[in-house]
């Protein structure tokens, strides 16, 4: 393989990478925080759904972007008013929302574009990729999102108030830290970052809308955060090694000989089984937060 | 009185407190609690007496249904732990409100907004209260001992002026008491006030300058310690003289039920809990395990009773080898296990009772039909007969067993087990938590089983416990055992010296 | 304590109907905002479903009821069990697989519908208990593994569907299941077939399974303690890995009655599109019915209406079909909330006072 391909890989493992490690590194501060989200994978959809819509009304795909950042922390503070402060079953509000956008979103298609299931992104509602590179801004973003987060969580007071939370949620409560509101900035944090990950997905890498668009991606990043041990640049990493199984993937169908013997629709299934042989191979390796996924209640 | 009048002489008033929890159980019924300024004052009581509950109401944690709380001749009402701490009261509990995988530098600063010469100041302060804690190791890699200094350490640099100590010496040696006991007069001598809460009234005698006696949520008295005998307390505390005996017949032991022979098993951490133990217990005789909680007691039970399989060594019953058998297998061969947490091992909660009392022989031929299908109408019975033979008080066979108190929960196990006809009974920690008459009905059922020749094999944090049920005893340190003997050949400083590591003299 | 059972069981049932309301409500909401009229959608949803005495359009809602019937006891079991089994849209997927590759060979007639059950239901149990095997020897997080198995079943099955089995008249769907091998028709003319008198059977073996069989103990003590499972002499490991088993079978039974008892297609469509998302409403039936198989029946009447009516919403209102998904969801946000009638009862009062 020559070093243009693999140039080209690389490039377009940027993309496959960033929605995961994006939502992955949202789920890190959120899970750090003691607080599980399983509905990344609705925020994604949902948020995909509300860019397209921002950006093709504003013409403008930063508003779009924003815009699915915004209704990602949106849903980030609806779960967060379950699971914390109505101590409320966190699996269940999380699938609740896996749910709703499944349904919604189908539902937002055809409302607004009076087509059913699917929606190409107009050119000028797409996100620039950055000249030269062909790389997208938002993966630059995501980098210095995971440095930034990384510093956050292990060297600032808030940091460690987070991790606190997630450790030992009574003990943080007594010398006064606000349980709940800092679950609930850690959770609306995560949120806002599965959302901006879902925006990336249909207006910048995938330029479409369908009900399928994330494809299991939040359910991957779930198990990002487990690979990297909750560590934000680890998750960079690790996500590098998820992403560069869809681009091998799509490199795979084009290649003849491949082609010729392993059918496309049973390469599709490539980064789902890597995923879960990585997840098997690694557990246990690495240490969940001590009060992950449990409500907090003081008596 | 007037409001506040007296609040130069007594630093915390508490009045007319009542507690009832949203179950309805009434922990606390108007009690008034009074602490002098400097005085190390302790708060006697059985389990269950409200202590805890009252001093979580001091410290901010629980409210009041009813009553007033005056703090320096102030009317407070707290609601949360923070707020009694920014007013100078903190509570140490039994098990520490620590963060296990942060270091001691960073759980004494959490929350806290400017750390500045932090560092600096918390050595000063260890200088001053002689707590030595090393600041950069996380506390996971600490002794309980250490980390209950950090804790303690976490307040006085929150400057409180009340420091409530709950139970503190239960996980400690000896030593670590004494130790402990040391610092309080220290801190005492500095001006602070201390509040110790305790059931062992050795202890009260020892450190405190008065108590505070209560029982079944009501205050029994106030008394100055140096007039105050243990018998007087003993029967503040339960409301009777206190038998300390139990009646046990001589017997001569039979043959040889359970052997261990150098057992060694490995705790959850993949550290080494118990190094090469060796005993037998026989038929008619109770043999006790003393020593400190977390010295690899519970590995060893662990390892006998088939939920944690062991690394090196044999373990037998009845000679035969049954080292690393699963639970099921052991309890058709005869074992019987009274587990030490009986709400998350011994008992599933959210079933009911009769549910309940098939856990372990739900594939008995009594029980399952030859579908597999529950044989209900043999299960009821089965449970009727326990709640009528163990005197267990239970709504009804289908009250889901959380709603039972502590006391009927633990005589359901006990008789579950019992009822079993086991040639082995492993007892742990059999009485904790529970009343007086629970307790003694309870040790009395083990005397009864040996007196019965069973082989009973008991182990119990309860020093008094293990001396007066057992045969023989053994005391483990650290995985080890010290020392075994008969129990009138034992002094309680030798058993002490044991639990802090000393081998018994040619033992 | 009887009186107090009846008691909690009719606070859990006002519990429901509060989600079922907010689910509506919420949105109703939306579908304003869509540019719809919501009044007109749900009550022809409701008209056209449940709310009914058209035998028509009674028996589509019992036709619907089926799949999520089963899938719902996917669910529910693994709750027992103390887990989250989200995988029964893609052990349905394998299960109608399983269908069609008995459909696909030549057989005495007799023998297609036996056939499809056993060899649909053991390739259900066989993708439940991958994820079974992953959680209970592995300590895989089951949410996770179940999406990527449902995600590699997909396109397992559409491979097979456009590569292997193709049906020769028709390319946008599989070989269909012969005449012999299809579930009866209860009511001429609707899609109502045998498939809801198995899937009332099959729930109310889960509920004997449950309750009374040693097993069905073990799952639940597993589910509700699994400390004391092991104590209890239970092997809480295999415990999980059988309530995957159970669950895969349901949901593959669930795939096997959409090939064998669902006209007129009796085959896997483009995109799987006749399979889709029956996995997921398992979901919100098992826990409309409060994860019990007797709850689960009602639930899943009411959810199957729920797609029945789907249609005529779209026809009569023109909300797409969709919509109906998206109440799910919010009706199981609300479930979420924990004593949710007591919390709306202080709400109310005190706004109130």
């Amino acid at each position: 393989m020559d070093i243009g391909a693999i140039v080209e890989i690389a490039r377009q493992t940027t993309y496959a990478m960033t929605p995961l490690v994006l939502a992955a590194i949202g789920e890190i501060v959120t899970e750090k925080a003691g607080v599980v989200n399983i509905g990344l994978e609705g925020i994604m959809l949902l948020s995909a759904f509300i860019a397209v819509y921002v950006a093709e009304v504003t013409g403008n795909p930063w508003l779009g972007l924003a815009a699915g950042t915004v209704l990602g922390a949106f849903i980030g503070v609806i779960h967060s008013m379950i699971s914390n402060y109505l101590k409320g079953d966190q699996i269940i509000s999380g699938l609740g929302v896996n749910l709703l956008a499944l349904g919604l979103v189908p539902f937002g298609i055809e409302a607004v574009w009076h087509v059913r299931g699917y929606h190409t992104v107009p050119p000028e509602a797409k996100v620039p990729a950055l000249p030269l590179l062909r790389i997208s801004p938002v993966f630059l973003l995501t980098v210095l999102i995971a440095v930034a987060t990384h510093y956050m969580l292990n060297n600032t007071g808030y940091g460690r108030k987070i991790r606190a939370v997630g450790e030992n949620p009574e003990a943080a409560d007594v010398v006064g830290v606000n349980v709940e509101l800092v679950q609930t900035v850690a959770t609306v944090y995560g949120a806002a970052l599965a959302g901006l990950a879902g925006a990336f997905l249909s207006i910048d890498w995938l330029s479409s809308i369908t009900k399928e668009l994330s494809a299991g991606r939040g359910f991957i990043a779930l198990a990002l955060v487990n690979f990297a041990n909750w560590n934000p640049l680890l998750a960079l990493a690790g996500g590098a090694l998820f992403g560069i199984t869809w681009t091998a993937a799509e490199w795979l169908k084009i290649i003849p000989e491949i082609k010729a013997v392993v059918p496309i629709s049973l390469l599709n299934t490539l980064p789902y089984i890597a995923t879960l042989v990585v997840v098997a191979g690694f557990i246990g390796v690495s240490r969940p937060p001590a009060h992950i996924g449990r409500p907090y209640k003081r008596e | 009185m007037a409001a506040g009048s007296r609040g130069a002489e007594h630093l915390i008033e508490m009045r007319g407190i009542t507690k009832i929890y949203p179950d309805g159980t009434v922990a606390l019924r108007g009690v008034d609690f009074y602490v002098r300024r400097g005085e190390i004052h302790g708060l006697l009581g059985e389990n269950g007496a409200g202590k805890t509950t009252l001093m979580k109401i001091l410290s901010g944690l629980l409210r009041p249904t009813s009553g007033e709380i005056w703090v320096n001749g102030r009317k407070v009402s707290f609601k949360s732990a923070s707020e009694a701490l920014k007013m100078g009261i903190g509570m140490v509990h039994q098990h520490l409100a620590l963060v296990q995988v942060f270091t001691v530098y960073e759980n004494i600063v959490l929350g806290l907004k400017a750390e500045g010469d932090a560092r600096l100041r918390i050595e000063k302060l260890m200088e001053e209260t002689g707590l030595k804690v090393p600041l950069d190791v996380r506390i996971e890699n600490l002794p309980f001992g250490v980390r209950q200094r950090a804790e303690i350490l976490k307040m006085l640099y929150r400057n409180v002026d009340v420091l409530i100590l709950d139970e503190p010496t239960t996980n400690l040696t000896p030593v670590e008491t004494d130790e402990l006991f040391e610092t309080l007069r220290r801190l005492k001598n500095q001006g602070k006030t201390v509040i110790f809460i305790t059931h062992k009234l050795r202890e009260v005698l020892e450190v405190t300058d008065r108590v505070t006696v209560l029982r079944n949520g009501r205050v029994v008295g106030v008394v100055e310690t140096s007039k105050a005998t243990p018998q007087q307390l003993a029967k503040m505390m339960v409301g009777r003289e206190v038998v300390f005996t139990v009646s046990k017949p001589p017997r001569e032991p039979g043959e040889p039920i359970l052997e261990v022979r150098d057992l060694w098993v490995r705790n959850d951490l993949g550290e080494w809990a118990v190094k090469g133990v060796s005993f037998t217990v026989k038929a008619g005789e109770i043999f006790g395990i003393a020593g400190v909680e977390g010295n690899g007691q519970s590995e060893l039970i662990q390892a006998i009773t088939g939920l944690r399989r062991p690394e090196k060594g044999r373990i037998l019953l009845e000679g035969r080898d049954v080292t690393g058998f699963p639970p099921s297998k052991l309890y058709r061969m005869g074992l019987g296990h009274i587990p030490e947490d009986r709400q998350g091992l011994g008992l599933v909660l959210d079933m009911n009772v009769a549910e309940n009392s098939i856990l372990g022989v739900q594939r008995g031929r009594r029980f399952m039909g030859k579908f597999y299908n529950l044989l209900w109408s043999s299960i009821r019975r089965h449970a009727s007969q326990i709640i009528e033979r163990f005197a267990v008080v239970a709504p009804s066979l289908d009250a889901p067993v959380r709603s039972l108190s502590g006391g009927n929960q633990q005589k359901l196990v006990v008789g579950r087990e019992l009822s079993k006809e086991p040639k082995l009974i492993v007892a742990a920690q059999p009485t904790r938590g529970l009343d007086v008459a629970a307790t003694e009905y309870i040790r009395k059922l083990l005397v009864d089983m040996r007196t019965r020749g069973k082989a009973v094999l008991l182990v119990s944090a309860d020093l008094d416990e293990v001396l007066q049920l057992s045969d023989r005893i053994a005391v483990m340190y650290e995985g080890e055992f010290m020392g075994i003997a008969r129990p009138e050949e034992l002094t309680r400083e030798q058993i002490g010296m044991m639990m802090g590591g000393y081998r018994l003299a040619g033992g | 304590m009887e009186r107090q059972k009846l008691i909690e069981s009719l606070y859990r049932f006002a519990e429901i109907m509060v989600a079922l309301i907010a689910g509506f409500a919420i949105s109703g909401v939306i579908m304003w905002l869509g540019g719809y009229d919501p009044i007109k959608a749900y009550r022809a949803m409701l008209g056209t479903s449940i709310l009914t005495t058209d035998p028509y359009n009674l028996a589509m809602t019992l036709s619907f009821s089926a799949p999520i019937m089963f899938t719902a006891i996917t669910f529910a079991v693994g709750v027992r069990a103390g887990v989250f089994n989200i995988g029964a849209e893609g052990q349905m997927y394998v299960g109608a697989l399983g269908a069609v590759l008995v459909a696909a060979m030549s057989l005495p007639g007799p023998l297609y519908l036996p056939l499809a059950i056993l060899f649909g239901s053991l390739l259900g149990a066989l993708w439940g208990a991958i994820a079974g095997v992953l959680k209970a020897y592995k300590g895989v997080n089951e949410v996770v593994s179940t999406i990527m198995l449902n995600w590699i079943a997909f396109w397992v099955v559409e491979y097979t569907r456009v590569d292997l089995l193709p049906n020769p008249r028709d390319p946008s769907k599989t070989i269909e299941m012969p005449e012999p091998g299809r579930l009866p028709i209860l009511l001429k003319g609707t899609e109502l077939t045998a498939s809801i008198v198995l899937a009332v059977v099959v729930t109310l073996l889960s509920y004997y399974l449950l309750w009374h069989t040693v097993l069905g103990y073990e799952i639940r003590a597993t589910g509700m303690n699994p400390r004391a499972a092991r104590y209890g002499g239970i092997n809480p490991e295999r415990a999980v890995l059988w309530s995957f088993i159970i669950g895969g079978i349901a949901a593959g039974l669930a795939g096997v009655c959409e090939i064998a008892g669902r006209p007129p297609h009796y085959a896997i469509t483009t995109g799987l599109s006749n399979l889709f998302g029956y996995g997921f409403d398992g979901i919100t039936v098992s826990l409309i019915g409060a994860n019990h198989p007797l709850g689960i029946i009602p639930a899943a009447i009411f959810v199957g209406g729920l797609t029945a009516g789907a249609r005529g919403m779209q026809i009569v209102a023109g909300v797409p079909l969709e919509m109906v998904k998206a109440v799910q969801g919010v009706i199981i946000i609300a479930l979420a909330v924990p004593g949710l009638l007591r919390l709306l009862k202080t709400r109310l009062t005190r706004g109130g006072g």
